[in-house]
Order: C-alpha cells, then structure tokens, then sequence
C-alpha cells in the first residue's frame, strides 16, 4: 500500500501545480461582479476539464479548475466504521473552523470528504508552490492523523477495560 | 480518574457539613436539596415535617421494583438497620439522621449513606450468588430496567453467574467507539485471570435479548456508566488532538504567505503603536 | 415535565466554579477553577505536548484536588471570565460532570453561563464540546448579568420580574458594573473597577501589618480574609464611625482568634477600624490604590448615564447586586444613599440651569439585595433552569446536528413572563 503513497502524491502535486494558473476574472455575465467561476460557473468556456486522481476506489482527489479559481476536494480513506467516523468528525471539525483556513470550503463536494476553494485572490497573496505543498501535507497529516487517533482510541479501550477488570 | 467512584459525593459533603456543624454547635440551618446520580436516580435530602434536628435522605429509582422482588428492602433494612424510615412520597427509600444524636463513628456512616445507591443495586447480585453458592439452578431470571431502554438481567447457574447488559448508545458515533470498547472488554481477561469473563455482541442477540450486551459477574454493574464515562472521555481526548492537528495544519498554510513587513513599532512601556 | 432529572446548572467563574442542580437554592459544589495535570518535558508546542499514548488525559485533578496533588502543574482554563484553554476546559467539565455531580450528561439539560461580551465562536466551541463529547440533550448559555437579574426576583413581587437592571457583579478579582436592557446586555456602556474582594483583602492585612505583630506572618494574609468575611460593615460615614470607636472603643472593637499552624499557640488580634474601613475602598478606592480613584457610586452613575436615554430610569430603579463581595452589612444602603446624592444634585443643577422652568421628574434609585446574593448568578440559573420554559428554549441535540453550532449564538432571553 505505502509504495502506491508517492506517486499518488506526485501525480496531485503536478496536477495541482499545473492548474493553479488564475487570473482575475469579472464575470461575464453581470456587471461589477467577480466571483469564482469553478463556483458559480456562469460559463462553460470558463471550466477546464475536471481531473479525478485515485489512489483506490476510496482515496481520491478531485481538481476542478477555472479561469479564476480552482476546487481540490479530497476523499479521505475510511477502511473501517471507527476510521469514518474520526474522519468525518475531523473533517467537520475543521470545516467549523474554515475562517482560519482562507482556503477551505465550509462543506465538501459531494461524494468527497473536505473540499478546498482557490482563488486569483489566494494566489496573488500566497506563494503558489507553498499553497501546494500545503495541500500535500494536508493529505498526507489527515492520513496520519486518522490511523494514529485509531490506534489511540484501541490503547484507551484497553488500559480502561484492564482497569476495570483488575478490580476483581 | 479512570475508574468511577462508587459513592456520591453530594450526598456525603451534604450530610458530612450537617455533622460537623451539629458538632460545632451552630445552629441547625433547613436543607432542602434534590440532586441525580446516574441511571436516573434521584437524591433528596430534606428535613422530614420541617424538624431542622432530623435530616432525611430519600432516594428514588425507577427500577427499584424491580430491585424489591429481589430482596432489596431485607438488604438494605441489613445495613442500615434503624436509620431505614418511613419513605417520602415519591421515593423508594428513605433514611432519617438525627443531628441531636451523633454517633462517634458519623464518618462511615456518612460513607455508608454515600453508597445508598450501590447498595440497592446490590441485593440482586447477594440473592444471585446465594443461589450459585446453593447450586440452586432454573431460579427466575431477574429482570431489572435500569434505565429506560436498557435492561439488565441477572441469571443463577449451578457453576456462573450470568449478569447481562444491554444498553443503547443513542449516537451513532458512540456505538462505534463503544463497539472498540467492548472488543477490548472481551479480551481484558488476559491483565487478570480472577476477572469474569466478558462477551458481548453487536445487534445480535445473545440469550434472546438486543443490542450490545456484555456479561459481567460479581461487583455491582457499573460497566455500563462506565463505558459511557469512557466513551465521552475518548471523544474529548480526540477533540484534543484534532485542536492540535488544526492548528499545527494551520500553521503550514500560513507558511504560504509572505511575510509580511512589521511596521508595528512599541512604545517604551511596550504598547503597541500603529499608525493609523 | 415530570419525572425527567433537574438540569446541571454549571457557571464557570475565573476564580471559582459553582455546579449543581437546578431546583436547589445553592450550589452542591463550589470548586476554585483550576486543573492539575502533568506536563512533559517534550518539546513542541503546548497542545502536541499534552497529547500521550494512552490515557495520560485522564491523569489530572480539579478543584480543591488540584491543590492537593503534587507533581502536577496547577492551570486555569479560564481568564478574565472567558474560557481561553479549551482542552483543560473540556476535561474540567468531563470531571464535573462525572465524578462531583455524578450525572449522566445523556440525561440531563446544561445550563452553562458566560460573561458578558463572550465572543460568540465561544459559545459555538462550548456547544461542540457539550453536544459532541457529551451529548448533553439540551443546552442553554445563559450570560451572568441576566442569570444575577432574575435571581434578585426572590426579594419581589412575581408582576415586577423584570430583565432591565443594572447589574454589579464583585466577585474575588474584579467588580464589574453591567446594565441590561430586557434582557440584553448594553455590551458598550460596561464598566470595570479594579477593586474586588481580594484587594479589600490585602488592605485590610496592611493594616493590620502596621498594628499588629502576633499574627505569623505565612498567615497573614488568611487572618487577614477571615476578619473581612467575619466583621467587616460598611459605615454611612467614616469620620463619626472614627469617633464612635474612638468614644467607645470596647463596644467596636472586636477580638479575632486564631491558631499559629506551625506552633500550634493561639493568637489575638484584635479588630479595630479595619472593620469598616476595609470595604470602604469601594467607595474610596484611593486608601487601597492610588491610581485609581474613582467611587463605585459614580461608577455606576456614569455607566447608566452613558445608556440610551430610555432605559435610564429603570436601570436607576433597579441596581441588583451579585458576587460574594457585595455581602458586607449595609452595601446596598450605602451605594443607593451615595447614587441618589449624585442623580438628586444632577437633577437640582439641571432645575438651576433652566432657572426653575423646568422641574425634573425625581429619579427613582433603588439597590437591591437579597439572600441569593453570595451565588446570585448559580442561583438565577438553577431557578431558570427548574422552569417549563428552560425546555422549551434550550437547543436540543437535534437542533444542533440539523443546524450546526452556530445555533448557540443565540440563546433566548426568557423567564419574565411566567
């Protein structure tokens, strides 16, 4: 499974690098208003080809791209019930807190776990090679983060059952 | 805290201030106070008729009939002898202290109040382990609805005691980490050999019963507070990390900004000074 | 509504935290707001340290225990009134719940409260702690000021509840003056004052500092507590008070006992002006601190002139008083004597001013105490919580999961109508 990790992670490296190309765009359809096309999508000339890379039927990432901004939404691998439920807690929890993260969207796209929102905006005030290398990480802590709460949990269960099973 | 305290601590303060003040001569104050304890039983401890010297402790369960068809009023008439009263209305049991007549030893009798609780649970598992001791066999199986929707049920073979739990976690979330929980239970027996043996089951019902069950001997049955104690203990534990996760993620996209020039400039005293 | 279990009632102070259930009439559990846990020595920063394998997180003590343990660092969650330490704050409340109330949180509905000027994601965090970790099945956060105004309801008639009121809150480190307009907190228009029970304190120890030389200096301080708790008064006047004592000194003053706890010999002190002139730096903050020189009385004038105009009046009608420093004997007499004198003097300068063609309408100053004073806040709440409205107001489970947290912002205000 591991070795399957970094190309995975190159692939979305790439991609997102070659996709984060925006430019401040107003919208062509009402005067004075300038807003995420990957979002509101006024156009089809405006959309790019959406790209799905996947690791496994459960781990993906969706990059959906525009001439002024661009979505990344990411499915998180979930192998069994206590790893969904961490996940989905994770993510919601995070998402909760979405004004600190500029760039994170407050619900995912559907079918996916937590979804990413970027903007010209974002790219002028942010290095773009660090806004990817932020993504890598995230995806690469989130896994981490998940089997390492898993194991966690097991450890308190344990030590609370011989704890209690002692007393006899 | 990993393991609960058996006792009620409200209880005890309560009565344990009652005595010293009694002791120390202040004047007898009136108390009225209601208090929970978990699987919904409630304490109140009040003075009976508005007599300041006398202190009653009521306690209501909503189970305790089930409890009375197994000799739970011969036990607890066994501990606490005379101090059993005439029962407030609304309760199940109540007991009386008198604070013009002291006993020396008031601080385990504060204690012995304090456990008021366990002790009514408890005379269904003394009843049980007589008719194991007996080797009496096919004795009725108690039923005891402890809380609402979760029953246990305590059951008398010639060679075991079978004490079964069924409770129901009412978030979804919580009957996965319960599910980890129980896992863990069933295999606790390894740290102890003397511990009973625990076996639960998810869904399917084992000796025709529901929902997740985990069978216990010996000890009064707080497995079920107490893995909803842990439950609750393991989610604030991963709220913990997630805060810590966010923020340390946080800190690597806040990398991604420049940085951005300091023009804030200190006073002498060390305020800040901008210039607006 | 019978037969389902009080609702806990948690008001999380900055120097204590008073738990209970609602119906009672005083709190089962005042608690000091502090946590021990133990820190490692690992680098990283503070929340990554915290985190062990196992269940190292259930390692710590709250309350009285914190003091107690050894080997543990002593923190406290909250500052200020407002919950800074999330983490330790959710592991405090998991042990107030479990182990001093005892109550299984699926069962029962919260009362939490809040300061004034809480910052609403506060609230959202908290209802993220209670619902998710606890899933508590209601939960209402209630703000201090209003909780104090509806417990000074015990002292009056049921047709003059009111939530309009000018509430004083002195607790052991800050007194702070708070109108609310039915209901509302007038967030810009609050005031706070520096001097509090623990200053009253340390005056009355550096008095005694110059007088008295029996006391052992380690407990100093706590003689010094004691005689303000046990003898201290508030006076009308401190020069005829001097001269009082002065004409019969064994009438006033008082003889305080106490055990050296090293030597185990009993000392004297005895209890002189300290006795009124303790509390008196409410009312002359400059004996205590020369910085600050400003009464309590002008205080509060100055925080319900700066209202809006038409919630004067009844903030003036209703001064509630709550927090254990407001306890001394004559308090309330004193800051309503002192209040009217400044309103009545404004009122007579404005008659001068229009050189008689306008007469004022007397303003009406009233201070209220009442018995529920020392834990006015914790008693509001249980007296609220014990109502059929508290369940009908208070956010369900449900709520917060079809809405999300942001549904605890707001929490309405209710009460004044039953």
């Amino acid at each position: 499974m591991a070795a399957t990790l970094k190309p995975y992670l190159t692939a979305v490296r790439h991609t997102l690098t070659a996709a984060m190309c925006l430019e401040d765009f107003s919208s062509q359809v009402v005067e004075r208003h300038n807003k995420p096309e990957v979002e509101v999508r006024t156009s089809k000339e405006l959309l790019l080809t959406p790209v799905t890379i996947s690791r496994n039927e459960k781990e993906r990432v969706l990059i959906e791209s525009s001439i002024n901004s661009i979505r990344v939404s990411i499915a998180i691998k979930q192998a069994d019930e206590i790893e969904k439920i961490l996940s989905h807690k994770f993510m919601r929890f995070m998402m909760m807190r979405a004004e600190n993260f500029v760039i994170l969207r407050r619900k995912p796209v559907q079918g996916y776990d937590i979804s990413f929102l970027i903007t010209n905006h974002h790219t002028e005030a942010m290095y773009k090679h660090k806004l990817v290398d932020f993504l890598i990480t995230f995806m690469e802590e989130i896994d981490r983060e998940i089997s390492e709460m898993k194991l966690a949990v097991n450890a308190r269960a344990r030590i609370c059952a011989e704890e209690f099973l002692k007393r006899f | 805290m990993i393991l609960l305290e058996p006792n009620n601590r409200v209880v005890e303060e309560t009565l344990t201030l009652k005595f010293k003040n009694a002791q120390a001569g202040v004047k007898h104050e009136s108390i009225d106070v209601t208090l929970a304890d978990f699987d919904g039983v409630l304490f109140h401890i009040s003075n009976p008729n508005g007599d300041k010297t006398k202190v009653r402790v009521s306690i209501s369960l909503k189970f305790y009939k089930d409890l009375q068809e197994h000799g739970a009023d011969e036990l607890l008439q066994k501990i606490y002898g005379d101090l059993v009263t005439a029962t407030e209305e609304g309760y199940n049991v109540s007991l009386l202290v008198d604070l013009e007549n002291i006993p020396d030893d008031w601080e385990s009798l504060v204690k012995k109040i304090g456990l008021l609780k366990t002790n009514c649970f408890a005379s269904v598992f003394v009843k049980y382990f007589e008719f194991q001791e007996k080797g009496e066999e096919g004795a009725k199986r108690a039923v005891v609805h402890y809380r609402d929707e979760e029953t246990m049920y305590v059951e008398a073979k010639a060679d075991r005691v079978t004490v079964v739990f069924s409770t129901i976690f009412r978030d979804e979330d919580d009957v996965v980490i319960g599910k980890v929980f129980m896992q863990e239970f069933k295999e606790g027996r390894k740290a102890s050999h003397t511990a009973p043996q625990v076996l639960f089951s998810h869904r399917e019902p084992p000796l025709e019963l529901q929902n997740t069950d985990a069978r216990v001997g010996d000890n009064i049955g707080y497995i079920t507070d107490y893995l909803h104690y842990h439950i609750k203990c393991s989610k604030a534990y991963i709220h913990s990390r997630m805060r810590a996760k966010t923020s340390e993620i946080l800190k690597v996209l806040n990398r991604a900004r420049p940085e951005a020039k300091s023009t804030e400039k200190k006073t002498i005293s060390g305020r800040t000074f901008r210039p607006s | 509504m019978t037969g389902r279990l009080p609702a806990c009632v948690i008001d999380n102070g900055t120097g204590y935290t008073k738990l209970g259930f609602a119906g009672n009439k005083e709190p089962q559990f005042i608690l000091p707001s502090a946590i021990a846990i133990r820190e490692s020595a690992r680098i990283g920063d503070q929340a990554a340290r915290r985190l062990g394998k196992g269940v190292e997180d259930l390692d710590f003590f709250i309350g009285d225990e914190a003091f107690d343990a050894t080997g543990y660092a002593i923190k406290y969650p909250v500052r200020h009134g407002i919950i800074e330490d999330w983490d330790l704050m959710e592991r405090f409340w998991e042990q107030s719940i479990f182990k001093y109330l005892r109550a299984e949180p699926e069962d029962h509905y919260f009362l939490l409260t809040e300061p004034p000027l809480n910052p609403p994601e506060n609230r959202e965090y908290t209802a993220e702690i209670m619902f998710e970790s606890f899933n508590v099945p209601g939960l209402y956060i209630a703000v201090q000021a209003v909780l104090a105004l509806a417990a000074s309801w015990t002292s009056r008639q049921v047709g003059d509840r009111t939530l309009t009121g000018t509430v004083i809150d002195s607790g052991d480190g800050v007194t702070h003056v708070i109108p609310v307009a039915e209901g509302y907190v007038i967030g810009s228009c609050i005031k706070h004052i520096p001097i509090a029970g623990r200053n009253i304190t340390y005056f009355i120890q550096s008095l005694l500092r110059e007088r008295e030389v029996g006391v052992p200096p380690e407990q100093s301080l706590e003689t010094a507590k004691a005689i303000k708790e046990r003898f201290s008064y508030i006076c009308p006047d401190i020069a005829k008070e001097f001269a009082k004592y002065d004409a019969d000194p064994s009438k006033w003053i008082k003889q305080y006992q106490g055990v050296n706890s090293v030597t185990k010999q009993p000392f004297e002190v005895d209890v002189g002006y300290e006795r009124f002139l303790g509390p008196e730096i409410f009312f002359h903050p400059e004996f205590a601190n020369p910085d600050f020189t400003t009464p309590i009385s002008e205080i509060v004038d100055n925080v319900i002139q700066s209202c809006p105009i038409d919630v004067r009046r009844p903030l003036y009608k209703n001064i509630v008083l709550s927090g254990g420093s407001t306890m001394f004997r004559d308090f309330s007499r004193r800051l309503q004597r002192d209040v009217k004198r400044q309103v009545d003097a404004r009122l007579k300068l404005s008659e001068a001013l229009s050189q008689g063609r306008i007469t004022p309408k007397p303003m009406d100053v009233q201070v209220i105490s009442h018995h529920m004073q020392r834990y006015a806040v914790w008693f509001g709440g249980s007296m609220l919580a014990s109502t059929p409205e508290f369940y009908q107001v208070c956010h369900t489970k449900a709520q917060y999961e079809e809405y999300g947290p942001s549904i605890c912002r707001h929490n309405p205000v209710f009460g004044t109508m039953s």
